[in-house]
């Protein structure tokens, strides 16, 4: 197990080198002057005096390698760079902001979980029943709405018509927690739609895999009560794959995250990052970027990790 | 249709064997260790091995013996870490690749599961043309014949060329491999288990097709099984593996009716057989193997099989032995059976 | 036939969807041929009117027809995602197929550089590309591939893996054909529904994706309709016009919702394995039903296990198909019996259906199965309720499965799952349970017994799981032990072992006393039975055709195909091996009379005609063939 751990720890920290590196080369190889391009926002021809000025700034004259050095110099000490705007460290910004956004995800995962675990595998006991049908007919058309949809959608029909709470906001948690929840709910949900149909998918197929495994029947040949079956032999061999499946959906988790903080008016990375897209300040979109894909590195280790610990085999591997 | 062939034929001044295989090795790359070091399993450790024209050689062993990574060695499929393969002469390694493949022609191999071995979404008799075509051996047109010639050879109807391969049931399927092996005029055919996939009662079938067609085309067969009595029936020449390495090699009537090295022994003595023997299993228990095959990526020092061995020395620890002629045409690796044989 | 019918039934269900999508595009397609309001005039005095006769759908907050705007904006999206999906399907199969084929270098410059992409979440990467070179349907197509290419690589890749080393590869290969060949002939043409069933699904995010982006307002750029862009505007005046925001809503769902419903019926047309549910295990059924025969439990019979008349029915989607039919035969007592047959005789179903362990979409609809418990009452096994049922396996019915490694749970310790039998029988504790499980191992022969009861399966060998396997079984001295093929995935010399240990167990357990344990030992293999057993029961499609003593039917068989199975048997030193010719007919089209008699040496014109019974051919011994006295 532990060589296990150090071993994907060390891929890990290789993709981390790869993903700061490709972001720091993102910049040096489209074509064009970076700063020339920031600076022609207008269509107009920038200012030759502004263009060198911002070139010293961003030490866009130094040699390549140089910048490179400097730049994990910089990494290193925590400095993801300054605003274009307002001169302001991205790092402050992002150490702010991350903990709302993961507070977000981290709502969004449990009710997704909380719902679609316990009905997938309702439905895989009894498949093709009414439940089952019902469910998976929700949870297709759950899958086809796009998160924003949903999210302008409720607000509408719960903050508009309803008037059951406000259309979005933030409130620390330390002023009121309770408002804090109530806000929470929300967007939470609103992301948990589509995750918690994929998540209602997964364990559906898997549950139903799993129940035609030779081993199953093995158990019940042993005369083994159904529900430790159920419990020991179908869900614990089921839970890898939904792990799996979830994993690979955390991309594009985080990616609905910067929809529906959106819409939501929740102060999170990823509002921070849309407006500094609009504004086109590259410091902060390249700051923020690597900030999240290190971010989902490591999220995509603590699954590695958790599979081991669910699969005997894969930590002998 | 040595006209296609861009190989000339070897000189034949000495009888060179159809198929020559010299201290061949092959690795695969496995993990272990921390940072998952690559580390290399031998499924073959030096094997020797010769098979003459129109000559029948069983090769035998237990799963993860290495015989079926030897088909696909010998054929080049899976090129060799180490040692040589020569067919008629050529060295399979050194030839250039379009020679390698006008070489293909010549020997052709047959797989275990028929299931597996016929692509599902094309005509049985495209598949069995497909030699024809790629060798260019009849014009586009004459194919169509030619592959009707085949599965009537195979004992198919011709008429049924245009089906798909899942209309066909396994041992149909397994005839219709071997219409598409035979296809190119093969002077050498592998079949590696091509009859344990198959029920029982259509086995006989697939044996007694293969006999005929060595027979009848001079085939050269080299037969890859773990069913003894098969390997009796069909073969001149039977090599016994064990752990990557061949332990006995010996024509088939000798080897059956008094086998040398102990697991063979062992080998012959656990197969069931229908004849009756004196009270229920209790020859099998008095050659009674303990154990199983160690893992290849683990074996043992010395002679590999010496842990499970009836017989084993502490001398066999230390050295791996070599093959030695024990006379008959037989030779065998097992120094302490050699030495008994040398004093008798 | 059969397989044809299901197979169009599977592609009609892709219609209905299939018809509104091809619709959806048309519309879309035809937007300029429509009579359609310019979608980007604006008339600011009618903004946010309802409905109306020349705008069906009203009209948005610059007065513009949202109908028009609807169609054009579903242009814009459509055209976009179909274009990057393409781009992402040819570049990325193409990366997958070379990379997965020839691996190497050349797998680390296509496959692995794509899968770098993977790295970050595709929104980021989305919007940092954006933020690059600007919004705009160019930048839009250009970043969707980038987004969407390492998914195909990934799905052509691991399918040109599997697929490469699956054998009509390599037969390829093995003729003589050039890569190309192989490639483009041969795996392109193999890979091509995942890839089918990938790029439906990848329509499907771009459009999600697209109108993602569109409606931060970063994607399509204005005035350029756009569903993404419609929803972003109509946000604004929600409160106003609620309906402006619906309309766009449910152009967008409506569509991804029927390119997903497209994508799920394609992977269940293409996908062989889509028919899993019959596999569901029946303890999830309930199974009651009332005894099939209202006759009193028979008979003094010393028999352990009598099955008489058993029928097992198949229900297949063009109706029901008994599999096995009226068989009949006994275990005494102390007593080995061998169920041999070839694939599709039926004889591991006898056995589940013993063990009332049938898959659900077989059921037995007559017979009797009597079983004699410890506590000598007789009970038909196939009325028994489930929960009864349950109390008997594993504790006076044992089996064990053909294939250990997959019998036992990958992801328990061995000795756990041993366990299992003891304490789902008993009252007894963990601890002393894990002490049995130790003394058990060691009985079958597993050398340091404490060191494997706490292994995982995947450390022990195939022999020695199925010893475990074994273990289990006999943990609770089972008067009946059915061992369904239980050496046929092990090799020679462990399979010797494990028959041994067989015939110790049943030594131990009193080999013919009347309280001995029963041993029902399923198998193809003549010579095991020869080696094992006391009487033999031949099974061939579905039917018992001859039974009795093994001695006496080795030496004297009384059916044709017990006789050619003995002779086909390449044992004989005879040149050529007595082949019996034909194949094994399939269930669905067994042949009329006689179902030997197309492949048999002896068969008359009658026996085309009537189905033989069974005739009593020697003492213990029947055979289910009308010329028997000619055939030993």
């Amino acid at each position: 197990m532990l060589a296990f751990a150090l071993r994907r720890t060390a891929v890990a920290l290789a993709l981390v080198w790869l993903v700061a590196s490709l972001v720091f080369l993102v910049i040096h190889l489209i074509p064009g002057d970076p700063a020339e391009l920031l600076l022609s926002q207008g269509g107009s021809a920038p200012d030759p005096a502004a263009v060198a000025e911002l070139r010293e700034r961003l030490g866009l004259d130094l040699p390549l390698w140089q910048q490179y050095l400097t730049y994990w110099q910089g990494l290193f000490q925590g400095n993801f760079g300054t605003s274009l705007q307002d001169d302001h460290p991205v790092a402050s910004e992002i150490a702010l902001r991350l903990p709302r956004t993961l507070e977000l995800i981290g709502a969004a995962a449990v009710i997704a979980l909380s719902i679609g675990m316990p009905f997938g595998t309702a439905a895989a006991l009894r498949v093709g029943g009414p439940l089952d049908r019902i469910a998976s007919v929700v949870a297709g058309v759950a899958l086809s709405v796009p998160v924003f949809v949903v999210g302008t959608l409720s607000i509408l029909l719960f903050a508009q018509k309803l008037g059951w709470v406000s259309a979005g906001g933030y409130v620390p948690l330390a002023r009121n927690p309770m408002q804090h929840f109530i806000l929470l709910l929300m967007p939470a949900s609103t992301i948990a739609v589509g995750l918690g149909a994929v998540v209602f998918r997964v364990t559906r197929s898997s549950v139903l895999e799993v129940l035609s495994r030779d081993h199953v029947r093995a158990a019940q040949a042993r005369g083994v009560k159904p529900r430790i079956i159920i419990l020991r032999h179908v869900l614990r061999n089921a839970l890898s794959p939904v792990l799996t499946v979830v994993a690979l959906h955390l991309g594009a988790l985080l990616g609905g995250t910067v929809l529906v903080e959106y819409v939501f008016n929740w102060p999170g990375l990823s509002g921070y990052l849309v407006r500094a897209v609009e504004a086109r300040d590259y410091p902060e979109v390249l700051g923020i970027v690597l900030a999240i894909s290190i971010l989902f590195v490591f999220l995509n280790l603590i699954v590695d990790l958790l599979y081991a610990a669910l699969d005997p085999r894969v930590r002998h591997a | 249709m040595n006209a296609h062939s861009p190989v000339p034929p070897a000189s034949s001044v000495a009888p060179t064997p159809l198929l020559r295989a010299e201290g061949l090795e092959r690795g695969f790359k496995g993990r272990s260790g921390l940072l998952g070091r690559a580390s290399t399993v031998l499924a073959l450790r030096g094997v020797d091995f010769t098979l003459a024209r129109g000559e029948a050689v069983g090769v035998v062993g237990e799963s993860g013996c290495g015989k079926s990574t030897l088909a696909r060695v010998l054929l080049h499929l899976t090129p060799a870490s180490a040692g040589r393969v020569t067919f008629d002469g050529h060295d399979l390694a050194a030839l250039p690749k379009p020679a390698l493949r006008a070489l293909r022609r010549r020997m052709q191999l047959v797989f275990q599961d028929p299931f597996a071995s016929l692509d599902p979404r094309r005509s049985i008799g495209a598949q069995i043309g497909d030699g024809i075509a790629i060798h260019h051996l009849a014009p586009a047109g004459d194919i169509p014949a030619k592959v009707g010639e085949l599965l009537a050879q195979v004992g198919l109807d011709p008429a049924h060329a245009g089906r798909l391969p899942h209309e066909f049931s396994g041992g149909q399927r397994q005839r219709i491999a071997i219409a598409r092996a035979l296809a190119t005029g093969p002077d050498l055919l592998v079949a590696d288990e091509p009859v344990s996939a198959l029920d029982v009662s259509v086995q006989a079938q697939v044996v007694n097709l293969l006999k005929d067609l060595r027979t009848r085309l001079g085939l050269g067969l080299l037969f890859i099984s773990h069913d003894l009595h098969v390997v009796r029936h069909l073969c001149d020449r039977v090599v016994v593996m064990y752990l990557g390495r061949v332990v006995e090699e010996a024509p088939a009537a000798e080897l059956f009716a008094n086998p040398l090295h102990p697991y063979t022994r062992s080998l012959l003595a656990a197969t069931p057989s229908m004849h009756a023997r004196d009270g229920s299993g209790t020859e099998r228990a008095k050659a009674g193997l303990a154990g199983e095959m160690p893992s290849p990526a683990n074996p043992p020092s010395g002679c590999a099989f010496r842990t499970r061995c009836p017989r084993a020395l502490p001398s066999c620890a230390d050295t791996v032995p070599v093959l030695a002629d024990a006379g008959a045409g037989r030779r065998i690796a097992c120094p302490p059976v050699l030495s008994e044989i040398a004093h008798a | 036939m059969s397989a044809v019918s299901a197979k169009t039934s599977k592609y009609r269900r892709l219609l209905l969807p299939g018809l509104l999508l091809a619709l959806v595009v048309a519309t879309v397609a035809a937007a300029p041929l429509l009579p359609l309001a310019d979608p980007v005039k604006q008339q600011v005095a009618a903004r946010l009117t309802g409905a109306s006769a020349g705008h069906w759908l009203g009209q948005d907050e610059y007065g513009r027809d949202v109908l028009s705007r609807i169609i054009w904006g579903g242009r814009v999206s459509l055209t976009v995602s179909f274009l990057a999906a393409s781009f992402a399907c040819i570049i990325g199969s193409l990366l997958g197929l070379v990379g997965g084929y020839f691996r190497g270098v050349i797998e680390l410059m296509s496959v692995r550089l794509a899968e770098v992409v993977l790295c970050f979440p595709p929104m980021l990467l989305a919007l940092l590309v954006v933020t690059l070179l600007g919004p705009g349907a160019v930048t839009l197509v250009l970043v969707l591939t980038i987004l969407f290419t390492p998914g195909f690589a990934r799905v052509a890749y691991a399918e040109t893996l599997t697929a490469r080393t699956l054998d009509y590869v390599t037969a390829q290969t093995a003729l003589g054909a050039s890569s190309g060949r192989v490639l483009f002939r041969t795996l392109l043409p193999n890979i091509t529904p995942p890839l089918l069933v990938q790029f439906s699904l990848t329509v499907a995010a771009a459009m999600m994706l697209e109108s993602g982006l569109s409606f931060l307002g970063l994607g399509v750029v204005p005035p350029s309709p756009s569903w993404g862009l419609m929803i972003r505007a109509a946000r604004s005046v929600m409160e106003q016009a609620p309906l402006l925001l619906l309309w766009p809503c449910l152009a967008l769902a409506g569509t991804v919702l029927l390119l997903n419903v497209v994508c799920d019926r394609l992977r269940d047309a293409l996908d062989p394995r889509g028919a899993a549910v019959g596999a569901i295990p029946g303890f999830l059924r309930r199974r009651s039903r009332a005894p099939l025969m209202a006759a009193p439990a028979p008979t003094a019979a010393p028999s352990l296990l009598a099955i008489e008349g058993l029928t097992l029915r198949l229900e297949t989607g063009t109706g029901p198909l008994d599999v096995v039919r009226g068989v009949s035969f006994s275990v005494p007592p102390g007593e080995t019996v061998a169920l041999v047959g070839e694939s599709g005789s039926g004889k591991t179903l006898t056995a589940l259906a013993v063990m009332g362990l049938l898959p659900t979409v077989i059921t037995p609809v007559a017979g009797r199965v009597s079983f004699t418990g410890r506590d000598g009452t007789v009970r038909d096994l196939l009325a028994l309720p489930e929960a009864e049922l349950r109390r008997l396996r594993g504790n006076d019915i044992s089996i064990v499965f053909q294939d250990p490694s997959s019998s036992l749970n990958p992801v328990h310790r061995c000795g756990k799952q041993v366990a299992e039998a003891i304490l789902a029988h008993g009252e007894g504790t963990g601890a002393a349970a894990a002490r049995k499980v130790v003394d058990l191992l060691r009985k079958v022969g597993l050398p340091d017994p404490a060191k494997r009861a706490g292994a995982f399966p995947h450390e022990l060998s195939g022999g020695q799981k199925q010893r475990v396997m074994i273990a289990a079984a006999v943990a609770n001295t089972p008067r009946l032990l059915i061992a369904d093929e239980p050496t046929t995935a092990l090799d020679v010399t462990v399979q010797a072992q494990i028959l041994d240990l067989l015939q110790e167990l049943k030594q131990e357990a009193g080999a013919g006393d009347a309280a001995g344990m029963g041993l029902l030992f399923v198998t193809h293999n003549l010579a095991v039975v020869r080696e094992i057993a006391d009487r033999v029961v031949v099974m061939y499609a579905g039917e018992v055709v001859e039974e009795g003593p093994v001695a006496e039917v080795f030496a004297r068989p009384r059916h044709p195909y017990t006789a050619a199975l003995l002779s086909s048997a390449p044992e004989s030193d005879a040149e050529e091996l007595t082949a019996i010719p034909g194949t094994v007919p399939s269930p669905a089209a067994l042949p009329p009379g006689c179902h030997f008699a197309p492949r048999c040496a002896f068969a008359l014109p009658t026996c085309d005609a009537s189905h033989p019974a069974g005739v009593e051919v020697g003492p213990g011994h029947t055979a289910r063939c009308i010329r028997w006295r000619e055939v030993a």
